[in-house]
């Protein structure tokens, strides 16, 4: 496809699509409808290893309230013209803000950006799609609200609607974001407006403190989904505690992320450690801030010889934990004895908080931060080990046991050398589970690379499913090839409710592998 | 209970009030707004954005703040126009719906003359 030619909605002629862009501009104001190839630019700079011109809008509309998003999807199904919805677009390595196929108009909600409530007393806000973190975190800090936020890596200038939707994660105990969403706002595909939980009753004063409402559940249907536009969401923030206590653990073998697991998980599931604790590998915790080619310039996955030099030159683990300890200093004394008590036991751990963990070459200063839900990026000093701005963040779900830990590991390491790329990944503990995510940074500028690191992606999928382990969430590129992992009755199920709800198909098509 | 409310942040066009009208989908008139968001200043813009990789104790990204020469600042504003836009390797691209052309115009040209030069990462 010509990137000169004018780019047009699948199916959708020259004349209706021209037609429902004049709808557009009535709804939103000209201005906030962009069609020119320049304006567009920014919706297509990707990470994934996909073909550029697989990714490109032909129109992207910028609503400032929920009734133009409801104006604009009763124009599209006018039209049969498909959208794309993002927020903030900075789910970078996960398809940032391209469609999810050409031809489609990007509905940019970053413009719906009011923060609409915050409660200090029950620790609860309500935000548009817009909103992001920095934004919010902002806000608190003015108005001196002992609250914290959990942030994921890209922080600031990413959003809590977005990654929340996403089933994002963060670093304090409310890591797991999709667990402290609190009630919805969405609009359907008809132009309908719903709200979930406790939002349905009029003046409901609970919408933003019960999650369940009364009936099905069904903010989870509008995450990681194509089943409607959620213009707000609630979410639960987090006390300031009295005091915090962020620490890190050292393990020297790569053998030793069996130990660690075994030991971490009766501490997370009692709630000992309270926060999403990461168990970071020595190429992740060194890459944020070190270069690939300070140790290794070859075109193969860097040697065990190098991986070892970096760690006795920076200070750095095979394996390093980061968590934290939180409330009063009373508590934090009793579960810091019980967290020292359990890593002493093999001798082989090394376990330290303040100066001595400062010290260390790893990324305790901006882990310390994430934990907090402060705003820090320093993860993307990951881009500049290998450079050439490529990322796809291959994330299989683990059981939080050891064994099954050291399986992964075993099999990623494997895959990923066969093609040449480097083992750049953490664990996020949660309650029993664990996020295994792992970078696969490429030189994107390398046609040739880019080409094998979506062999290479593809393979970790498949492999990784054969040994009944599935990702929890992926890029553009792949959402197919993941939904198909997860079974046919299941997208039997995702494709029924995508015809009942969006029978024009007008909704994200593709996401997450669902279309008509 | 202390609850917090922020006033929208757009002016309402009585334009787009009228579209919007034609489609029957006024539910929640008091929430309604629209057009253009205040510009942020450029300190702001760096802050909120750009100093959380820029920043010279951050070098995430190089550090984009020494002024140039007056005679190469309009080379500079073109190429961070560019680069914000359209994004460069690892850098990602932003939006005109997070740095609105009005607020980039304003920060380049603040950054190719060096408004930010002494800014320490700790004021973010």
């Amino acid at each position: 496809m010509s990137t000169t030619q004018r780019i047009l909605p699948k199916g959708v002629s020259e004349a209706d699509f021209d037609t429902a862009l004049s709808r557009f501009r009535e709804i939103v104001g000209a201005d906030s409808v962009l069609t020119e190839g320049s304006q567009l630019a920014p919706y297509t700079k990707i990470m994934m290893a996909g073909d550029d011109r697989d990714y490109i809008p032909s129109a992207a509309v910028m609503p400032t309230s929920a009734e133009q998003v409801q104006a604009i999807v009763r124009t599209c199904n006018e039209f049969k013209v498909p959208i794309w919805t993002i927020s903030t677009g900075k789910n970078l390595g996960y398809g940032s803000a391209a469609p999810g196929e050409t031809g489609q108009v990007i509905l940019d909600l970053h413009r719906m950006n009011r923060i609409l409530e915050v409660d200090p007393d029950s620790c609860t806000a309500l935000v548009e799609p817009g909103v992001t973190y920095q934004q919010l975190y902002d806000y608190i800090q003015e108005k001196g609200h002992k609250l914290w936020l959990s942030v994921p890596a890209p922080s600031a200038i990413a959003g809590p609607v977005g990654n929340t939707l996403d089933r994002g994660v963060g670093y304090t105990p409310y890591g797991e974001h999709f667990m402290f969403q609190c009630g919805m706002e969405v609009v359907l595909a008809n132009g309908e407006m719903i709200r979930t939980g406790m939002g349905g009753i009029e003046n409901s004063t609970s919408w933003q403190v019960f999650k369940w409402g009364y009936g099905p559940y069904l903010d989870g249907l509008f995450s990681q989904s194509n089943y409607g536009v959620v213009t707000k969401m609630g979410l639960w923030l987090m006390p300031e505690p009295p005091a915090y206590r962020p620490f890190l653990i050292q393990y020297p073998d790569p053998e030793d992320i069996e130990e660690i697991v075994e030991i971490m998980r009766p501490l997370r599931i009692a709630q000992i450690i309270p926060n999403a604790v990461v168990i970071v590998h020595t190429l992740w915790d060194a890459g944020t801030h070190v270069e690939r080619k300070a140790y290794y310039d070859g075109t193969e996955s860097i040697p065990r010889e190098a991986i070892e030099r970096i760690k006795q030159d920076e200070g750095i683990g095979e394996w390093n934990i980061y968590a934290a300890l939180y409330g009063t200093p009373e508590q934090i004394e009793v579960n810091w004895n019980i967290i020292e008590q359990a890593f002493s036991k093999s001798g082989k751990a090394q376990i330290m908080f303040g100066a001595e963990a400062e010290k260390r070459g790893g990324g305790f200063e901006y882990r310390s931060a994430l934990m907090k839900g402060e705003m820090n990026l320093q993860e993307f000093g990951l881009y500049n080990w290998r450079g050439g701005g490529g990322s796809m963040w291959f994330a299989p779900v683990s059981q939080a046991k050891g064994s099954e830990t050291r399986d992964q590991t075993e099999l990623a390491q494997q895959i990923l050398g066969k093609y040449g790329f480097d083992y750049v990944a953490e664990y996020i503990v949660g309650w029993r589970d664990m996020h295994h995510v792992i970078d696969l940074l490429y030189n994107r500028q390398d046609p040739e690379e880019t080409r094998r690191a979506h062999d290479c992606f593809a393979e970790l999928i498949d492999e990784f499913a054969k040994r009944g382990y599935g990702l929890y969430r992926t890029n553009n590129e792949f959402m197919e090839q993941v939904a198909g992992t997860f079974g046919e009755p299941l997208r039997e199920v995702h494709t029924t409710l995508k015809r009942a709800l969006d029978p024009n198909g007008i909704l994200s098509p593709g996401k997450s592998g669902i279309r008509l | 209970m202390q609850h917090t409310k922020t006033p929208p942040s757009r002016h309402l066009s009585a334009y787009r009030l009228g579209a919007l009208a034609l489609f029957g989908a006024l539910l929640l008139p008091t929430t309604l707004s629209a057009g253009e968001p205040d510009a942020r200043e450029p300190a702001e813009v760096y802050r909120q954005v750009c100093a959380h990789c820029h920043a010279p104790d951050k070098a995430v990204g190089p550090v984009i703040t020494n002024a140039f020469p007056e005679a190469a600042q309009e080379a500079w504003v073109n190429y961070i126009r560019m680069t914000v836009r359209n994004g460069r390797a690892a850098m990602p691209s932003f939006r005109p719906a997070k740095i609105s052309d009005t607020e980039l115009d304003a920060l380049s040209a603040a950054l190719a003359r060096g408004d930010f030069a002494d800014t320490a990462a700790g004021e973010e």
